[in-house]
């Protein structure tokens, strides 16, 4: 590792995208996915990125892979800036950073068994010996017999292929792992073997997480830091043990109010939410959360509030809380 | 009153029965009977059940998109279900339907009446369904994972407009959901339902501070809870293996091959309903207090 620089530095990432040119005359203002988000992970940590549908998380996350290619912003892994590398430096370089997807079933080839699935990435990086064995080890890993190999993904549960999907990410080693809503599409029960199985394995292969959730209970239970996200921006960021006992934004507190409590009888006083997730290509005035927020100033549509410090590693982006 | 289990253990297919919606042949009602204000709903004909159907029973779906009409605005498909049911001239009808687009907290319901599905975000699509099923004042509403496909903000924001509205008309509800979480916050009674049946039922609290039967057991510590006393690496508690597909279904107990204290006796007998004090039921061969 180069000194000064994280293990993995996110800077003021963007990405835009613009609508495909149909009419002339139409409508041609870019969708802000990811409008400047900046932050760091380091070794062997776990960052849960949260926020509701269409804040911009997934687009975070592949951008900062190099899946999609940043509008501005810079992402330096390991202290190289992914942006600056070749193709062969940047591919040499994905063998250290994987990602597991939301949806098993459409994400692994449903032609292909899933030995030869597993195999690919050694393919790929030009491994050739003693692959077949490394496979099962993998599938064994992740919790799967060495049959499993011969089997193709409609024979698999989704709970089954989730783990394959994991197997895929861990074959080459990676320091980094993005997960984009591993469990989300799993019933209850899979969910937790899931969340224990990925637990095990980050603390066996010292993997550093970036854990994308729309659930706060999960993400309490997986990640050592949160960054909260509202159209394109990072909110608020903050260790797990601060954000829920001292939320700073009130988009934070809604969300933590908002999962259905199993405490029965132990109703809290919730912040109310009203409204939908403004469009991306026309964000509010002022404080993109306004137009929802229940404790919304005079202030809060004209000026944009930047992260600011409030405790030691809990940044906000609120007025009220600068008081 | 809710019903709770995973994809696959026959709660969407018990929900349909009831309506008699499941396209018969295949599916086929073998036994049974669904007792409604004092009738069978099975023994009665076509004609019928169409005028129990969303007059007396109305259903909502967990995908607003898919079990809205995409083609017609969301006027023409409220007015369409006032219709059937009630004689209305038209004047009347597009008052009531803003009414009722009022009543489910959708902002300026005129405008609303004039838009198609896709103009709307997955939250005021569910608030549409509601406000259609609620069209003919039900006195049962189903609802069939209804906030599944929603971010949980809008979730909250559904279950709230649920609660009140069965407060406000004083109908019954039946909800359909895998979320023990949403249970809590809305239903008295819970059936938790495994492999196509119902293997423990009591009052919401009751259920859930000391369950009788291993799965509901599981269940409810699968899930993690906010503000749990956490520990740094602690394991979440699994219920191993999944659900089996229903033409494996195992012998005796249907739970038995993921359950940490099945017998001898799990696998080939199966536990029969048994009642206990507060109108609580479970099926399992074991003493409560044992798991």
């Amino acid at each position: 590792m180069t000194d000064n620089h994280s293990f993995l530095e996110v800077k003021d990432l963007k990405k835009y995208f613009l609508p495909r040119k149909t009419i002339p005359g139409s409508n041609t203002t870019p969708v802000r996915a990811v409008d400047g988000i900046s932050f760091t992970l380091k070794e062997g940590e776990t960052l849960g990125l949260v926020g509701e549908s269409g804040c911009g998380k997934s687009t975070a996350a592949r951008t900062l892979l190099r899946l999609e290619s940043p509008t501005s912003g810079s992402v330096h892994f390991k202290g190289k800036n992914l942006a600056s590398l070749s193709e062969i430096e940047l591919r040499n370089l994905r063998k250290e950073m994987q990602m597991i997807f939301q949806d098993p079933f459409s994400s692994i080839n449903p032609r292909r068994k899933i030995g030869d699935v597993l195999r690919e990435p050694f393919a790929i990086h030009g491994f050739k010996e003693n692959v077949s064995e490394v496979v099962i080890g993998l599938l064994e890993q992740v919790g799967l017999s060495s049959d499993y190999v011969n089997r193709y993904s409609h024979e698999m549960s989704g709970g089954q292929l989730q783990r394959v999907g994991i197997a895929r990410a861990i074959a080459l080693n990676p320091t980094l792992v993005v997960a984009d809503e591993p469990v989300s599409a799993l019933d209850v029960s899979i969910q937790a073997q899931i969340i224990n199985l990925m637990m095990d394995l980050r603390e066996k292969l010292e993997i550093a997480f970036l854990f994308i959730s729309h659930d706060m209970s999960i993400v309490e239970y997986f990640c050592d830091r949160v960054a909260v996200m509202y159209l394109g921006k990072i909110v608020e960021i903050a260790s797990i043990e601060e954000i829920y006992k001292r939320p700073g934004h009130p988009y934070t507190e809604a969300l933590i109010n908002a999962v259905p409590g199993m405490e029965s009888g132990q109703k809290k006083q919730k912040l109310k939410v009203r409204g939908d997730i403004p469009d991306p290509s026309n964000p509010p005035q002022g404080c993109s959360f306004h137009t929802r927020c229940p404790l919304k100033e005079k202030q809060c549509e004209e000026m944009e509030p930047t992260l600011k410090e409030i405790a030691p590693d809990h940044y906000v982006a609120c007025f009220l809380k600068e008081k | 009153m809710a019903l709770v289990g995973e994809s696959g253990c026959g709660k969407t297919v018990s929900a349909l029965s009831i309506l008699r919606l499941l396209p018969e042949p295949p599916a086929k009602i073998t036994s049974g009977e669904i007792i409604f204000a004092g009738r069978d709903l099975l023994s009665l004909n076509a004609k019928q059940m169409r005028e129990i159907r969303g007059k007396k029973i109305a259903m909502i779906f967990q995908d607003p998109m898919t079990s809205l009409n995409p083609v017609l605005t969301v006027g023409e498909q409220l007015i369409e279900t006032l219709l059937r049911h009630k004689s209305l001239n038209k004047k009347e009808v597009l008052k009531i339907s803003a009414q009722l687009l009022g009543k489910v907290e959708l902002p300026s319901p005129e405008d609303k009446l004039k838009q198609y599905p896709h103009q709307l975000s997955g939250g005021m699509r569910q608030r549409v369904m509601i406000a259609m099923a609620l069209a003919c004042e039900p006195k049962i509403l189903i609802a069939d994972e209804p906030t599944t496909a929603l971010d949980v903000l809008i979730q909250a924001q559904i279950l709230e407009l649920l609660e009140n509205l069965k407060k406000e008309t004083g109908m019954s509800m039946l909800l359909i959901t895998h979320d023990l979480g949403v249970v809590t916050e809305i239903a008295e009674r819970v059936m938790v339902m495994y492999a196509g049946e119902g293997v423990e039922t009591g009052a919401t609290k009751d259920l859930l501070d000391s369950p009788h039967h291993p799965y509901t057991k599981g269940l409810i510590s699968s899930r993690p809870h906010l503000g749990s006393t956490r520990e740094k690496g602690q394991r979440l508690t699994e219920i191993s293996g999944s659900v089996p597909t229903p033409h494996q279904r195992p012998t005796g107990c249907a739970f038995h091959p993921r359950c940490d204290w099945s017998t001898e006796q799990c696998k080939t007998k199966k536990p029969l309903l048994q009642n206990t004090n507060q109108n609580r039921q479970f099926s399992c061969h074991l003493q409560p207090e044992s798991i």
